[in-house]
């Protein structure tokens, strides 16, 4: 009874209504005037041009999740500075302020339905310094992941994720194969792994778990790939073409299998879900 | 010594490479080339040859010794094809109940648009994903520099071992102060945080041992310093063969899911077991 007492404590955002965001006065896609309460209505996509705002993981749980259906796991698993880092500013630091701020992690993961259907999610959250893999993202990411491999339920996954976090060293390179061993567990499982790339995604996370799903599902404009432009432009000195590592990019580069937007992602998904189940 | 003075050592231009080391514990060694998709990438040399008795696959980052080898060996990076070649072998491996001994020295994965558009990032994913599944006793050790996502996938094994000398770090010292103060010049300063060293990374629980090199580094003498990695790799190979495949993934498994089990273990990290 204390652990079901303990998840219903963390069911902390419920319903379709989606939070308020911090936005521009206009959009950077388009320059018209934003209207903040017909942008959140169209699920953060500009109504003129289609750009698509990034969004935290307080957003993706409601914007996927059936009103009241989410249970947040695992949400106590804290980081901490094992490195002693302190240049330029201390981890530690860095981690709590980001906590006082209600943002709890890069990684937030549970269970919930779509329309219905039950489902494993986890959101990276950009917020969370640049929604870095971390060994508490990589454990929320491996245990749920084990969890929907042996119930055989679905696992959805949003990415925005700038790759591995410095500040834990090795650590978070590890955990590029600590996730995939699961997703390795959950593909022998027979269980459906649906991915979804948004703005950006690049470094460790495209290079472990984001890209391996059975359906790579990448919204618009997002930008994703493994080395970042400003890295490739400083090594190589090479002029690289507008759209270079775009959704459309890596649509033509056979990485992904569907460009959506994100207005239509959780129709897509419902239907996925019913054919996959 | 320095940590920047042990990052030096590792990039050494006269540190014994992949080949060098190949040569002494397998003399017989035949390279094997290609991905059967496309390309053969020269960053990562791979082949049979006979070790302590036994057929062994060996795959290897290999930098250039020359410049003109430097360019064509692309300075130990590989593209995705070199990933894919890895896979081959490894497949091949399997097929035969070869081991597997993988030496690890690479800056990282090619930093260039080609690599992109031919899905380095997948590559990688794909490569880590699948040494999950080679039901073959695999080793592997860093003998120079064990540069990010490029080195770890190739690093996915029974057993992780490390030369002195070397370094196994999230990033470069350089990427990581680029990413953290914008900045490649505060690469000292970066490469002292991230505790890249043998003797860190042993501590944190990430590799099995370091393997200690002959006076001078390994680049004062390649026979002893081959001699010193043979014997560890042995060690660390001779208790893999006895055992069932099943329990070696199991074990594999086991060994990266809770490979941050120390820093998990302390108390104000959250429940280990839900």
């Amino acid at each position: 009874m204390a652990i079901l007492e303990r998840h219903q404590e963390e069911v902390a955002i419920q319903g379709d209504e989606l939070p308020e965001i911090l936005l521009p006065t206009n959009c950077p896609g388009c320059g018209i005037a934003l209207q903040p309460d017909e942008l959140r209505a169209h699920n953060y996509v500009c109504i003129e041009c289609g750009h698509h705002f990034r969004l935290g993981a307080d957003v993706w749980i409601p914007l996927l999740a059936d009103k009241g259906s989410w249970q947040e796991r695992w949400s106590d698993v804290r980081s901490h500075d094992l490195l002693n880092w302190t240049v330029p500013k201390p981890y530690q630091e860095t981690v709590e302020r980001l906590l006082e701020d209600g943002l709890n992690e890069a990684v937030r993961t549970g269970t919930c339905t779509l329309d219905g259907k039950p489902m494993w999610l986890a959101a990276f959250d950009f917020g969370f310094v640049g929604g870095t893999l971390s060994i508490v993202a990589g454990e929320r990411l491996a245990r749920g992941m084990e969890q929907a491999a042996s119930s055989g339920t679905p696992y959805v996954l949003v990415t925005a994720s700038g790759g591995a976090r410095m500040q834990e060293g090795v650590l978070a390179l590890m955990q590029l194969a600590k996730v995939n061993a699961a997703v390795g567990r959950l593909h022998a499982a027979g269980v459906p792994f649906f991915s979804v790339l948004t703005d950006p995604t690049f470094g460790g996370t495209a290079a472990s778990l984001a890209l391996l799903a059975d359906i790579n599902i990448a919204e618009p404009g997002a930008a994703i790939g493994f080395t970042g432009p400003r890295v490739i432009k400083q090594a190589t000195y090479a002029d690289l073409p507008p759209g270079f590592q775009s959704a459309e990019f890596q649509l033509a580069h056979g990485q992904v299998d569907l460009v959506r937007s994100r207005t239509e992602l959780r129709p897509l998904l419902a239907h996925l879900l019913e054919m996959y189940s | 010594m320095s940590v920047w003075e042990i990052v030096e050592l590792a990039r050494h231009p006269q540190r014994p490479y992949s080949l060098d080391y190949i040569r002494r514990l397998a003399p017989d060694f035949i390279e094997l080339h290609g991905d059967r998709l496309s390309a053969d990438d020269p960053a990562l040399v791979g082949g049979v040859g006979t070790w302590h008795g036994r057929t062994t696959v060996f795959l290897g980052h290999q930098k250039g010794r020359s410049v003109k080898e430097r360019v064509a060996r692309n300075w130990g990076m590989m593209h995705p094809e070199g990933y894919r070649k890895a896979l081959r072998l490894a497949h091949h491996a399997a097929k035969f109940g070869f081991p597997i001994i993988s030496l690890i020295d690479t800056p990282g994965a090619y930093p260039g648009a080609g690599a992109e558009e031919r899905g380095i990032a997948a590559a990688i994913a794909n490569a880590i994903m699948e040494w999950f599944r080679i039901p073959v006793p695999i080793v592997a050790a860093v003998i120079g520099e064990g540069g990010s996502g490029g080195a770890l996938g190739m690093g996915v094994a029974d057993r992780v071992i490390m030369l002195e000398n070397s370094i196994y770090s999230v990033a470069s010292p350089e990427a990581a102060a680029s990413i953290v103060w914008r900045d490649n010049a505060r690469k000292v300063e970066a490469a002292e945080q991230l505790q890249l060293t043998s003797r860190e990374i042993v501590a944190m629980g990430v590799v099995e041992e370091v393997v200690p090199e002959p006076k001078g580094s390994a680049s004062a003498d390649y026979d002893a310093a081959a001699r010193a990695l043979d014997e560890a790799l042995h060690r660390h190979m001779r208790p893999l063969l006895e055992q069932a495949s099943a329990e070696l993934l199991q074990h594999r498994y086991d060994r990266f899911r809770y490979i941050d089990s120390l820093i998990q273990a302390e108390p104000h990290f959250g429940p280990k077991i839900d």
